[in-house]
């Protein structure tokens, strides 16, 4: 596409940029809002503060109301197990699927297809009284380990690996390589795949609430479950201080985001469902 | 498999509940328990102790006893009418706009389309106790930004959303559809781009007008997309708590007009702050929900295939 400068006031353009402030704008606000009083809070319309004081992000990491840096490190540790041992089960099952033959590939596939059908949330009390079998309720690995189920990463993977010709997997097998060598050395090619699926993950894994508010313990606990504390029923907490929070929760999904862009653009047209 | 897997717990899980009080003491109030009083503060559930004796369940089997209780649950009907009404009216709004936009952003110059999109990405990026924070000041009574910017202006009176039981529902279905668009603009972005410009330019060639290029070109190419959107969209919705949880703070709204599926599991599984599991029925519940969103996923499926023949 050509820019020009009469480019810049297309229609399309107008339009685009309307719906981009409209999608963005209220997080503008909430960052302008951890500087305000709770009374400028209360009027939605009023965007910039009467002065900017850091108070309320001093309040927040001085651990006046509740220790939010064990919340955040909490949630980073949580999301980033659950992300990276998803990616590295569902490329194996994605790579099983894709490129080699065994009893039961088509059932254990449908298999896959319903675990993407059936809401986790759906399953939550069964999970409970499992991870409680288990021993594990309280611990942090009671929510990264169910996480790491994904049918849907399964899926992806198998079609990303079907993409790969099966002449590479003869040559390896040729040269002599083991199977776990040649998957090993297949993983450079799918690399935007594995950023992409992991990103996804992750996210997912950032805004998960329900679980963690069954199954964590009062050492562990995540970011959400943070939030919902700063803004409970009594209003004892300034609600700027929430809103700093708030911002905080927002800056590593959207700077992990921004630095991979380019490369999830590129695997993402291969989601698809067959 | 799952799905038989799951049936066979919910058979057995009458049998379950009394070994499961005893180990976890949650519904006793143990000290030690996983789930410790702070936590759950905002939920509305308190977990004073309980006398264990006086609710001690009786241990029989039940048969299908509580998913008879659900179903003839009135609050059931309407958490299943609320779900499903939320979930068409977000996928019929959230699609479509998503479609427009993706294809207004590819005619915007490439430096600035990819900011674009980001922007539009945001609301999908953060948790969405933070988007119901958001929301809730947008939507709050009579100053909310909403009234003023909008209903206000068009000569109506300023609604007010949260309370008012025909709004309630429109305004999680909003949330809903604000939150999710810019991920759906991002896939079919994605689709589009993998359209040679060839078949553009063959278009143009032959003089077909931008609603027919849309129409024949670019619609068939992200095809794929929408499948894959609505069924997103169907698992979110049918899952959706979080969301509706922080706007509506655990109860179903006003006349319960914004009972979820999901909300509603959750009330009965910790009965109006009685501390309790309701462990048996809640259990029947959830498993209600699995083949119900498999139908619906398997219907969205099958209008996939009719629409590709087609």
């Amino acid at each position: 596409m050509r820019t020009t400068s009469a480019n810049y006031l297309s229609p399309a353009v107008i339009v685009s940029l309307l719906a981009g402030l409209v999608f963005s704008y209220p997080f503008l606000w909430m960052f302008l809002s951890a500087f305000k009083t709770n009374k400028e809070i209360y009027q939605p319309l009023l965007l910039f503060p009467a002065d900017y004081e850091w108070d309320a992000f001093a309040a927040l990491f001085s651990g006046e109301y509740l220790d939010f840096t064990s919340f955040f490190l909490n949630s980073v540790f949580i999301s980033c197990a659950q992300a990276f041992f998803a990616t590295v089960v569902t490329a194996c099952a994605g790579f099983a699927f894709a490129k080699l033959n065994f009893p039961f590939k088509g059932a254990l596939f449908l298999l896959a297809i319903l675990v993407i059908l059936v809401p986790k949330q759906a399953l939550a009390i069964p999970l409970f009284e499992w991870l409680t079998w288990l021993e594990l309720n309280g611990s942090r690995w009671a929510v990264i380990l169910p996480g790491i189920a994904s049918g849907l990463g399964i899926v992806f993977f198998t079609q990303i690996f079907r993409r790969i010709p099966n002449e590479l997997i003869d040559l390896a097998r040729v040269e002599g390589a083991s199977l776990p060598r040649t998957f090993l050395a297949i993983l450079p090619l799918v690399a935007p795949a594995l950023i992409t699926y992991g990103l996804i993950h992750f996210i997912l894994a950032w805004q998960e609430h329900l679980f963690p508010l069954l199954l964590l313990s009062d050492a562990n606990q995540t970011l959400p479950l943070g939030l919902a504390k700063l803004r409970d029923s009594s209003h004892r907490i300034p609600e700027a201080v929430a809103m700093a929070a708030a911002t905080f929760t927002l800056i590593p999904v959207v700077a992990l985001f921004a630095f991979f862009y380019r490369k999830m653009r590129t695997a993402l047209s291969e989601l698809t469902l067959h | 498999m799952p799905l038989g897997l799951s049936l066979d717990l919910a058979l057995q899980n009458p049998d379950y509940v009394p070994e499961y009080r005893e180990d976890v003491g949650l519904g006793g109030g143990e000290g030690d328990g996983s789930v410790t009083s702070g936590t759950l503060d905002w939920l509305n559930v308190s977990w004073e102790p309980q006398d264990e004796t006086a609710n001690e369940p009786e241990e029989k089997y039940v048969g299908f006893g509580n998913f008879s209780y659900v179903l003839g649950d009135p609050k059931f009907h309407k958490a299943l009418g609320n779900t499903a009404i939320y979930v068409f009216c977000t996928i019929a709004i959230a699609l479509p706009l998503a479609f427009f936009l993706a294809h207004f952003l590819r005619q915007v110059p490439g430096r600035i389309r990819p900011v674009l999109s980001f922007l539009l990405l945001l609301p999908g990026l953060c948790l969405s106790g933070v988007l119901a924070t958001l929301f809730q000041l947008f939507f709050h009574g009579r100053e909310g930004a909403l009234n003023q910017w909008l209903v206000t202006p068009m000569g109506l009176e300023p609604i007010n959303w949260l309370l008012d039981p025909s709004f309630v529902l429109p305004a999680l279905v909003l949330q809903a559809v604000w939150r999710w668009t810019g991920f759906i603009v991002l896939f079919f972005l994605c689709g589009m781009e993998a359209i040679p410009k060839s078949f553009y330019e063959a278009a143009k060639v032959e003089g077909a007008g931008a609603w027919r290029v849309m129409r024949s070109i670019t619609f068939p190419a992200v095809r794929h997309v929408v499948v894959f959107a609505a069924v997103f969209l169907v698992i979110d919705g049918f899952a959706s708590f979080s969301g509706a949880y922080n706007l509506l703070g655990g109860s179903g709204g006003i006349l319960d007009s914004g009972l979820l599926l999901v909300t509603y599991l959750y009330q009965v599984a910790f009965p109006g702050g009685s501390g309790q599991f309701d462990f048996p029925a809640a259990a029947a519940m959830s498993l209600m929900v699995v083949p119900l969103t498999a139908l619906v996923l398997f219907l969205v499926l099958f209008g996939r295939n009719r629409l590709s023949k087609a």
